[in-house]
């Protein structure tokens, strides 16, 4: 309400500015033009007094310069318009012009363009906004103030680290991951986050201090799966692809058949042509244990048939009702598994039309865009 | 004078003045102009030794060698081609590794590049269009992904 | 609901400035004293509304409400609250609406001071500013809106960008923009004077002082971005040829032009079409130098593929107002009344020369800025047409106009006497003669063109101190009446005099610099010692630190000059945290004049430090010749005669003492 009071006041006072001079007997009698002129001109004619006077010019330059200023003092005066007059008709077409255009103009455009509903959030309103009222944003940025005040709480670190990551702040993440490590020790799953993070910001390449952090991860924890895909990322990446598939061999191996992430691996097994494990199980939903059992008879053409299938089912299925997140991101990891990176991509991009109201649901499908190098 | 002799002298200077300026500009442009090149365009157009040239495409990773009297060797691909450049003084700020660069300089005899300048870009968002241009040709960067 | 406030009174702005494009004109068409009163509150009124419009942008910017997506883009929590203010024009949406704001303040001190205007001028000259409004607000509202919202409001603002937190960069757009859009002025006054088909001496009185003013912030404006350039990219170079910076030069030579023009058409009721034109031609471009700077638009011409409604827009702009206004000129000057004639040789024929080679050195800047572009959009071949091309064009055009500056404000007007001009200036030609032969025996086997640079700076100097002391009547009367004279002189007299010299300080800076300099690159460890120009410098140490936000380090160097320390000077690597960006920090030191400038690069693997060090000889009068420029602008601008509004000459006081001939 204060807000439309606001606008209906600048409207009356951008009307008055006109309606003002408008005024009946604002217009007094127009001085005529040629005054102006002949003000000027007599100001020129006392300067040449003044240079004759000091001997800047001789006298017959002067008198010259005088004769020159004279004529152009007659024909300004000569050349007057006739003393311009008001007239009621177009006086009154101006005021209704102005009273029905100015707020014509000036309310359809900003209705079109402009957010009335919308409050102003200073961002220290926001900060003091009660918790419960206060946006996901927020509570990261006061997490932040906090740590950056109490730098040294390792805890505070490693709980914003996975936020920062999700929302895509891969560099803000990698830095919390180490402060974490600095402060709290290290252990597989910050070493894994750190190197995450790094391979994310690099846009997909294992760095070399990623792959450092990945080997750290491994020799802490020997199980720790994401850190041994990583390290075969690195070895594929560096070209040593004996390395990588022997690397995501045994990773395969020693997975449970119905891992997640096996079908990466085997993704990546196929790339770098190493023989893929003998168990097959793509972590689609739906697969029943006889289609696994089907698939595990079948040739990888029929195996990348029938998983295609799935894929497009599931596809199918997020067209029909968008709403399940995690069905999104499995699609767009699915696709790209597949080699098909246009579909992955598009895929994300419904995925972000879906949830674009949601930050947390666009940080977690940006994450996964980045994390397979789709670029967004 | 009559008045119209003097405007005729006003004009006939003011056209001469003209004359000289746009002689001057074409004299100028022939001798000044750089042409921009990538390095597949140089791999294929094999331009003559001591041609100026400036040469636009990524600083290749690993292949920056720092030596302790200021030189610098670097090499410029665009993923069809590769250049070597070699270049005395203070790279610019943004200069990296896996980076957009472009240098200006002189092609050598041996294929390799001196550069008497070498810009990198400006601020983060910022790709040189040539640059980004080349490489789009090439295959090795798209539109809108991660040269951030 | 500050950003809605700031966003309605755009809008309302702008229903403001289609009023003041109509009424007005409307008024002056149809010689109804009403409507054209109605003009200047209109432009006032509008003035408000586009500082109500841009008060609300800082406000938001100051309190970081990153519902607005432009704060988002352009702005971040952390930054110092004095570059959150000038963020806010640090982007493209902001500077259009600073360009705006210039725009209407201009508008505003018309009608606020233009009570000495003929009511048909005013009314005209109000009516074409309130149109340059309509354009460039629906410019903004419909592409560039900085006042767009964002749902849910994130955080935290993107950018940090530490390049830009820097003082020179936040002040010398707006100077800039206190230029070009000075200059929409007095293409206001041109486009007003075709419309009405009338035009007189008594205009160009009253044009002038916007052309000064436009001409001495554009002075300046160039300045500092050069310095700036200097000081904060790190290579030692203060002019590159870039677009950007060839986009303000173009306007300063067109206006340079006009500034001049202007003095004839007011003295002599000549070049009445050529002094139109000049002021078309200064705002074209400055038009073009807005869109260059800030859009990047015009520097490649895929941008129009990336961002089509802009590119359409803009280019919908300049062909509206750089077309529309050409065509009127071709339709309209020939019927203007022929003005006064004059011999070639004369105060007019040296203006007439001056004005010849200024516009033909913008056009050289033109061709050489815009040609990659045409020949780029023609067959795909991308160029760059470097410094030498510059260099060799504008230098050869500036030369003669340099010799012939201390010749033009010692001839008469009409019919000049151009030996006994040439007596008069012996003495200033013996001395510049003398002081090349000085400097050519000094710096023998230095650049050999470099001691005629010099004579020629000195002549420029000297002659402009030449003028004054005729007009004193040096030599000729005794000194008590000099000191008289000297006094009686109208200060456009000195305002032209500083700004003559200043040319000549300028000239002599670059000279000296581009000359004389010593440049030296190398790798250094701490200890290591180099000379450079006359100095010796050693790497003392480097030295880590940590700022507020960034984390450096310094290279300190020890400075000795003849073998006598002289302080230290450092140079420092920074490292932003917050986006891991590295910058230089140059170290400069100031002698007299000259300047050493040090710069630091990477670390380098025997434990030593890449090292760029310049001695640059008098490089500071470049820019304070333009400052002295600037000062002599502002000086003719307070001339009496000059002052907007004042009311007719109120004394005509003569001393007494003052004989009324001394021939």
């Amino acid at each position: 309400m204060l807000l439309w009071t606001a606008f209906a006041l600048m409207t009356g006072a951008a009307i008055l500015a006109v309606l003002w001079p408008l005024r009946a007997r604002a217009v007094g009698p127009a001085a005529p033009d040629a005054a102006a002129d002949l003000a000027v001109y007599r100001d020129q004619l006392s300067e040449i007094e003044r240079d004759r006077a000091s001997g800047l010019i001789g006298e017959a330059e002067g008198e010259a310069a005088r004769t020159e200023i004279a004529r152009r003092m007659l024909r300004a005066a000569d050349e007057t318009a006739p003393v311009p007059d008001g007239s009621d008709t177009r006086r009154r077409a101006a005021a209704v012009v102005a009273l029905v255009g100015v707020p014509l103009i000036a309310g359809g455009l900003y209705l079109a363009l402009g957010s009335p509903e919308l409050e102003g959030q200073p961002l220290a309103a926001r900060l003091d906004a009660r918790p419960e009222q206060a946006d996901i944003a927020v509570l990261l940025r006061k997490v932040e103030g906090h740590l950056e005040s109490n730098p040294d709480d390792g805890r505070g670190h490693e709980v914003v680290a996975p936020i920062y990551y999700r929302l895509g702040r891969v560099d803000d993440a990698a830095r919390a991951w180490s402060n974490a490590i600095r402060l709290l020790g290290p252990n597989a799953a910050r070493e894994t986050g750190l190197g995450e993070a790094l391979t994310a910001a690099a846009g997909g390449v294992v760095t070399a201090d990623a792959r450092q952090a990945f080997a750290r991860a491994v020799a802490a924890d020997p199980d720790s799966v994401k850190a041994r895909y990583y390290l075969g990322l690195a070895a594929e990446q560096d070209g040593r692809k004996d390395e990588a598939g022997a690397i995501w061999g045994k990773l395969a191996a020693d997975s449970p058949p119905d891992a997640p992430w096996l079908p990466t691996v085997r993704a990546g097994l196929e790339r770098v042509g190493a023989p893929l494990p003998p168990v097959a199980a793509p972590a689609m939903p739906g697969p029943g244990a006889a289609d696994v059992a089907a698939a595990r008879d079948m040739t990888p053409e029929q195996r990348a048939t029938m998983i295609r299938g799935m894929v497009e089912g599931l596809a199918q299925r997020l067209a029909q009702n968008g709403d399940d997140l995690d069905g999104w991101l499995r699609l767009v990891r699915a696709w790209s598994v597949l080699g098909e990176a246009d579909k992955a991509k598009a895929a994300a991009g419904d995925a972000r039309r879906h949830f674009a109201d949601d930050a947390k649901a666009t940080g977690r499908i940006d994450a996964l865009t980045q994390e397979l190098g789709l670029g967004s | 004078m009559t008045r119209k002799g003097r405007r005729l002298v006003l004009i006939g200077s003011a056209l001469g003045v003209l004359a000289i300026a746009a002689g001057l500009m074409l004299y100028a442009l022939t001798d000044t102009i750089v042409f921009f090149r990538s390095p597949s365009e140089i791999a294929a157009e094999h331009p003559a030794p001591g041609t100026r040239l400036r040469l636009g495409g990524l600083v290749k990773q690993g292949s920056v060698e720092k030596q302790d009297d200021a030189h610098i060797r670097f090499v410029v691909t665009d993923g069809g081609a590769d250049v070597r450049v070699g270049y005395t003084g203070l790279l610019p700020d943004l200069f990296r590794e896996g980076q957009g660069v472009v240098a200006e300089g002189q092609l050598l005899p041996d294929g390799s590049f001196r550069a008497d300048s070498v810009l990198a870009k400006h601020d983060e968002k910022y790709m040189p269009k040539e640059v980004a241009d080349a490489l789009k040709k090439q295959g090795v960067w798209k539109e809108g992904e991660g040269v951030q | 609901m500050i950003p809605e406030i700031g966003h309605y009174a755009l809008v309302l702005a702008l229903a403001l400035a289609i009023l003041q494009t109509v009424l007005p004109i409307w008024g002056a068409r149809a010689g109804d004293e009403a409507l054209m009163r109605v003009g200047p509150p209109l432009a006032i009124a509008f003035a408000g509304f586009v500082i109500l419009s841009f008060a609300a942008l800082v406000a938001v910017y100051v309190q970081s409400d990153f519902s607005v997506v432009n704060v988002v883009e352009n702005s971040h929590s952390m930054k110092p609250l004095l570059y959150k203010i000038t963020g806010t024009w640090g982007n493209h949406e902001g500077s259009m609406l600073l360009w705006v704001l210039v725009l209407a303040l201009f508008g505003g001190t018309v009608a606020l001071f233009g009570s000495n205007l003929p009511s048909r001028l005013k009314a005209n000259v109000i009516g074409v500013q309130g149109s340059i409004g309509v354009a460039f607000l629906l410019f903004i509202l419909l592409t560039s809106n900085p006042f767009l919202r964002m749902v849910p409001a994130p955080a935290e603002g993107r950018d940090l960008n530490p390049i830009l937190q820097d003082i020179g960069l936040a002040i010398h757009p707006p100077l800039l923009y206190l230029g070009y859009v000075g200059f929409s002025v007095t293409f206001a006054f041109a486009i007003a004077a075709l419309i009405d088909g009338r035009i007189d001496a008594a205009w160009a009185r009253w044009v002038r002082p916007w052309a000064l003013a436009a001409w001495a912030f554009l002075t300046v404006g160039i300045a500092m971005g050069s310095y700036w350039a200097y000081y904060e990219l790190g290579w030692g170079g203060w002019w590159f040829w870039d677009p950007v910076e060839n986009a303000s030069l173009m306007p300063w030579f067109a206006g340079t032009a006009l500034i001049h023009s202007a003095v004839v058409m007011e003295k002599r009721d000549a070049l009445k079409v050529w002094t139109i034109l000049l002021a078309i031609l200064a705002f074209s471009l400055s038009l073009l130098g807005t869109f260059l700077v800030r859009s990047g638009v015009l520097t490649s011409v895929h941008a129009f593929a990336t961002d089509p409604t802009r590119g359409v827009f803009i280019l919908a702009i300049l062909v509206a107002f750089i077309g529309g206004s050409l065509a009127l000129f071709a339709w309209r000057a020939p019927l203007l009344r022929q003005g006064g004639i004059f011999a070639p040789v004369s105060r007019e024929g040296a203006l007439v020369l001056n004005n010849l080679l200024l516009t033909a050195s913008a056009a050289a800047v033109l061709v050489g800025t815009l040609y990659p572009l045409a020949l780029e959009a023609f067959n795909g071949e991308k160029i760059t047409v470097g410094p030498p091309y510059f260099n060799v064009t504008v230098g050869a055009l500036m030369l003669p106009v340099a010799f012939a500056m201390p010749f033009g404000p010692l001839l008469a007007w009409k019919r000049g006497d151009l030996v006994g001009v040439g007596q008069r200036l012996m003495a200033a030609f013996a001395l510049a003669l003398v002081a090349a032969g000085v400097v050519a025996v000094a710096t023998e086997g230095g650049p050999v063109l470099a001691p005629f640079g010099i004579g020629l700076a000195a002549f420029v100097i000297l002659g402009a101190v030449t003028d004054l002391a005729e007009r004193a009547g040096l030599g000729r009367v005794s000194p008590g009446t000099m000191l008289a004279r000297l006094r009686g002189l109208p200060r456009a007299a000195y305002g032209t005099m500083l700004a003559h010299a200043g040319i000549g300080i300028c000239l002599l800076g670059i000279v000296a610099e581009t000359s004389w300099s010593s440049e030296r690159i190398i790798g250094a460890k701490p200890g290591d010692a180099f000379p450079v120009g006359g100095f010796e410098l050693r790497l003392e140490r480097l030295e880590p630190r940590t700022g507020p936000n960034y984390r450096d380090v310094a290279a300190v160097f020890s400075v000795r000059r003849g073998g006598v320390e002289e302080g230290t000077v450092e140079s420092s690597k920074r490292i932003f945290t917050a986006r891991n960006m590295p910058t230089t920090e140059a170290g400069i030191r100031t002698f007299g004049f000259s300047q050493l400038y040090v710069s630091v690069g990477d670390e380098l693997p025997g434990g030593g430090i890449g090292v760029r060090a310049y001695y640059k000889p008098l490089v500071t009068l470049i820019w304070l010749g333009a400052v002295v420029m600037a000062l002599g602008g502002a000086l003719s601008l307070s001339d009496r005669r000059l002052r907007v509004g004042a009311p007719k000459p109120a004394r005509r006081k003569q001393p007494a003492a003052l004989p009324a001939a001394a021939e």
